[in-house]
């Protein structure tokens, strides 16, 4: 207790001092609504999570490519310092001089883009009563003129002064202790600040949200589940879907469906994309019909918070199938038409491309070794279940029969975003090739009381690998090249005009591949686990690539088989900085 | 965390001195018999909002496990310091969380944890702890609305009446899954089997399934003249209740030793009967003790 009130005081008396000298930059200045949309183009700086409101990940620049990129060599790296070090799944932001990035345990810092040296830090003060189900971590902030803005585990919104780390405004999004959190990176669109939920208790509803950017005042609320009402500048603004259309009872009320990993925006059709989490309860066989919108992806118009359309991944889910995966806008000509699609690479081992303009399915493909729920889909877009994968009701009396089930449950692919390259027209995934037994498990106990619950063990389904970076030609559906990796894949990718793909690896490099070929070229070993999301910018006319580095996330917290891939990785907590040497 | 900032430092002093004088043991917090008396307290983990055991009233935290636990400290001559753990997704997970390890977040581990499962299979499988001093056999109870519902019915004949249940528990299974799910419309969900008799007693509800601690704790409190309560077995129902005991850590046996002790004396002597009397709830022995 001491120890973590002495620390902010130290924090309060290091902003005070830098606030002192804040004058010497315009109140207010720095990125607008515009400069946001063009994110992707502007190679500056990087002022969004996915490097664009669409989150292709791709960048322009060629100075670092597949002819120099063995030259590649750290500029400096940053330490988060102290004991908190867990996983770092940040992607950092560049603008003005200045790298913010995000750390575990609801950190933010800003570094001197040239130096690394620490220009303020903040720290959420967390109450110790969070339960958050997958690590401590934080995946990224928005910036917005003197503001940058990030989401804490215990579901709050924190909006800092970019200048200085202090604090502008501080809203609770929702209640940590009805089972909330959040740690995705805040999108922000038209002045507003759009969030979706988090959490794994029951009793939760997955929504999206939009903010005023200024004061953090709730604009619209759309809940994701059917039956629920939404919200419009405090007003009902209709209820999401049809009652009971597909579910049962008052099961709607507590549907689950959380938007953990929120969303992208293309100014092109003026839609959000926001993927919904796995229906509660876990046991499918409880609630009867498709559930939607869970396990979807639905275009909500940012103006009013309404739905437009919606696309079920996987319908009536009973693997743990999250549907929250990032739906990447972008243009191709299928069957020689022109077409402005979005593509998804779901945690049920499907890629899938959909016209964005009105969700119509164009197709879905595998871009794992193995799906043992489904066959595939048909051209109406349902997948066709092998009714004997789905994992059994439970039943009190005896053990269950053991299912094998792959992608386990934490997916094809789970949280980490792929990348799309306009130069090569591919995507790349980062994927798990991995499954489980699952069984009912007749010995369990929730909160002191008995429970029909599940046992599952989750394991590699091939000898070589669990990771696996795939590049997929979202014309045909093939997969054009992949890199095996012994343990699994949990960092996001980053893809350049350079004719590179970058992405990191829990054994700790951040690598570079040829992305039509798929060699690899360059490795640099960042001493921990990378996990976070690679960026690029230009500064001082060279080019820099920056990637956080630090174990930890959603993995190490499941044992069996999977654990012995990692089991010698240290944790840790760092930025790390690299460019060409000069001359 | 009922600890207050001084309580809290005043027991890190005394670790300072303990620490001083070589008798810290590698782990710090979760500390056998000697220590517990040396330090003068006795941290016990009890759930978060778990009525009737745990819970808040008017800020205070009450209920049968936390007056155990002050009894337990007593018993043992220290100071008794509750720490309220949030429910996880398993009472693996709380044993974690709880007593072995502590949380992400900075919980400590406490010295012993109430309201675990004193079930072999399960002991079996958290090796890290060991389940200790069974003091109570729960078993789910069906009650309902006089008049509304004949509470010894064959369940289907329930339908079309609105049943309450705590979301996620095994009552909810029941009655959303049985009779090929002919109940399922009628299930209302509540966040806990508290809330989940209280419907009833409100008029949200005519039937509930819910432990029976649960009930009879909220009857009575409310006192209502219209609740039965079903006297017959339900038909194929996965649960035939469950014994409650405490948890330590694997290496904190002599603690479990001691408060064993205390607990059949406390059982002898009517002490413990009287804690569950205060919360309206029947004792029953656990079928292990």
């Amino acid at each position: 207790m001491t120890g973590r009130f002495m620390r902010s005081m130290a924090g309060a008396a290091l902003c005070a001092l830098l606030a002192a000298g804040a004058p010497l930059l315009a109140a207010g200045a720095g990125p607008t609504d515009a400069d946001l949309m063009a994110d992707a183009s502007s190679t500056g700086d990087v002022l969004t999570y996915g490097m664009g409101p669409q989150a292709q990940r791709f960048s322009t620049l060629n100075a670092i490519n597949t002819e120099t990129v063995s030259k590649l060599v750290p500029a400096f790296a940053a330490s988060l310092g102290g004991e908190k070090q867990r996983g770092q799944e940040s992607q950092p932001l560049v603008y003005d001089g200045t790298i913010y990035v995000t750390g575990s345990y609801s950190r933010l810092f800003a570094f001197d883009a040239k130096t690394g040296e620490q220009k303020w830090k903040y720290e959420a003060r967390l109450p110790d009563g969070i339960m958050p189900c997958c690590d401590v971590v934080n995946r990224g902030a928005a910036i917005y003129g003197d503001k940058i803005i990030f989401a804490t585990l215990d579901a709050r919104l924190v909006a800092l002064n970019r200048n200085t780390g202090k604090v502008v405004w501080n809203k609770q999004i929702a209640d940590y202790q009805a089972g909330y959190s959040a740690t995705a990176a805040p999108l922000i669109v038209k002045g507003m600040v759009i969030t979706g939920n988090s959490g794994g208790e029951f009793g939760i509803v997955g929504a999206v949200e939009a903010r005023d950017v200024n004061t953090g005042e709730l604009i619209w609320h759309r809940p994701v589940v059917e039956g629920n009402m939404g919200t419009l500048r405090g007003k009902d603004n209709g209820i999401t879907g049809k009652l009971n259309a597909s579910w049962e009872g008052d099961l709607w009320k507590t549907g689950g469906g959380a938007t953990w990993l929120g969303g992208t925006y293309d100014p092109e059709t003026n839609l959000l994309y926001f993927g919904t989490g796995n229906p509660a309860p876990w046991n499918s066989h409880l609630r009867k019909g498709d559930n939607l919108y869970t396990a979807s992806t639905l275009a909500i118009d940012p103006d009013t918070g309404t739905i437009k359309w919606h696309y079920q991944t996987t319908p009536h889910d009973g693997w743990d199938f999250d549907g929250v995966n990032e739906f990447i806008p972008f243009d191709a000509t299928i069957n020689g038409k022109p077409m402005k699609l979005g593509a998804k690479a779901d945690r049920n081992g499907y890629f899938f491309v959909l016209d964005r303009t009105n969700g119509k399915f164009i197709s879905a493909n595998k871009f794992v070794m193995q799906t043992t729920w489904a066959k595939g889909y048909d051209k109406n877009g349902k997948p066709i279940v092998i009714p004997t994968g789905r994992p059994g009701a439970p039943e009190g009396a005896a053990k269950g029969t053991s299912v094998f089930s792959s992608p386990s449950f934490l997916g094809g692919k789970n949280w980490m975003p792929m990348a799309y390259s306009k130069d090569t027209g591919l995507f790349y995934i980062p994927s798990n090739d991995w499954g489980m037994d699952i069984w009912n498990e007749p010995i369990a106990y929730k909160k002191g009381a008995a429970y029909l619950g599940a046992g599952f063990t989750i394991k590699p389904i091939a000898e070589d690998h669990i990771g696996a970076l795939r590049a997929m030609d979202p014309k045909t559906g093939k997969i054009v090249w992949e890199y095996k990796n012994k343990a699994p894949l949990w960092g996001g990718v980053l893809t350049t005009a350079g004719n590179l793909v970058f992405t990191g690896t829990p054994e700790g490099y951040l690598k570079a591949f040829d992305a039509k070929s798929g060699k690899e070229l360059w490795k640099f070993q960042t001493g921990s686990g990378v996990v976070g999301s690679p960026i690029t910018w230009e500064q001082d006319g060279e080019q820099y690539v920056a990637v956080m580095s630090g174990w930890g996330g959603a993995v190490p917290l499941w044992g069996g088989e999977v654990a012995k891939s990692f089991k010698d990785i240290n944790q840790g907590g760092s930025l790390w900085v690299f460019k060409l040497p000069k001359g | 965390m009922q600890t207050t900032d001084l309580g809290r430092r005043r027991f890190l002093m005394n670790a300072l001195a303990m620490s001083a004088l070589g008798l810290m043991p590698g782990n710090a917090f979760a500390a056998p018999i000697a220590k517990v008396k040396a330090l003068g307290v006795l941290r016990v983990a009890v759930y978060k909002d778990n009525r009737p055991w745990s819970w808040r009233q008017d800020g205070k935290l009450i209920g049968i496990d936390a007056d155990l636990g002050a009894a337990l400290a007593k018993a043992l001559g220290v100071r008794v310091d509750l720490a309220e753990l949030i429910a996880d997704e398993s009472v693996d997970d709380d044993l974690r969380n709880g007593v072995w390890k502590g949380g992400l977040l900075g919980f400590q581990p406490a010295d012993i944890m109430l309201h675990i499962p004193f079930d072999r299979g399960f002991a079996a499988r958290n090796e890290q702890v060991a389940i200790i001093a069974p003091y109570y056999r729960e078993t789910f109870q069906f009650a309902c609305v006089k008049g509304e519902i004949d509470c010894n019915a064959i369940p289907s004949q329930f339908r079309g009446h609105k049943l309450a249940a705590e979301i996620d528990s095994i009552p909810d299974f029941y009655l959303m899954g049985t009779f090929g799910g002919i109940l399922a419309k009628d299930v209302a969900h509540f966040p806990s089997g508290a809330d989940a008799v209280n419907a009833i007693i409100d008029g949200h509800a005519e039937g509930v399934l819910a432990s029976r601690a649960q009930i009879e704790a909220v009857l009575a409190d409310r006192k209502p003249a219209n609740i039965a309560r079903r006297t017959t077995p339900l038909p194929a129902f996965p649960s035939p209740g469950w014994d409650i005991g405490m948890a330590v850590k694997e290496n904190s046996r002599n603690l479990g030793d001691s408060v064993e002790a205390i607990l059949t004396e406390m059982a002898a002597s009517g002490e413990l009967k009287a804690i569950f009397d205060r919360y309206g709830v029947t004792y029953a022995p656990a079928l292990a003790a």
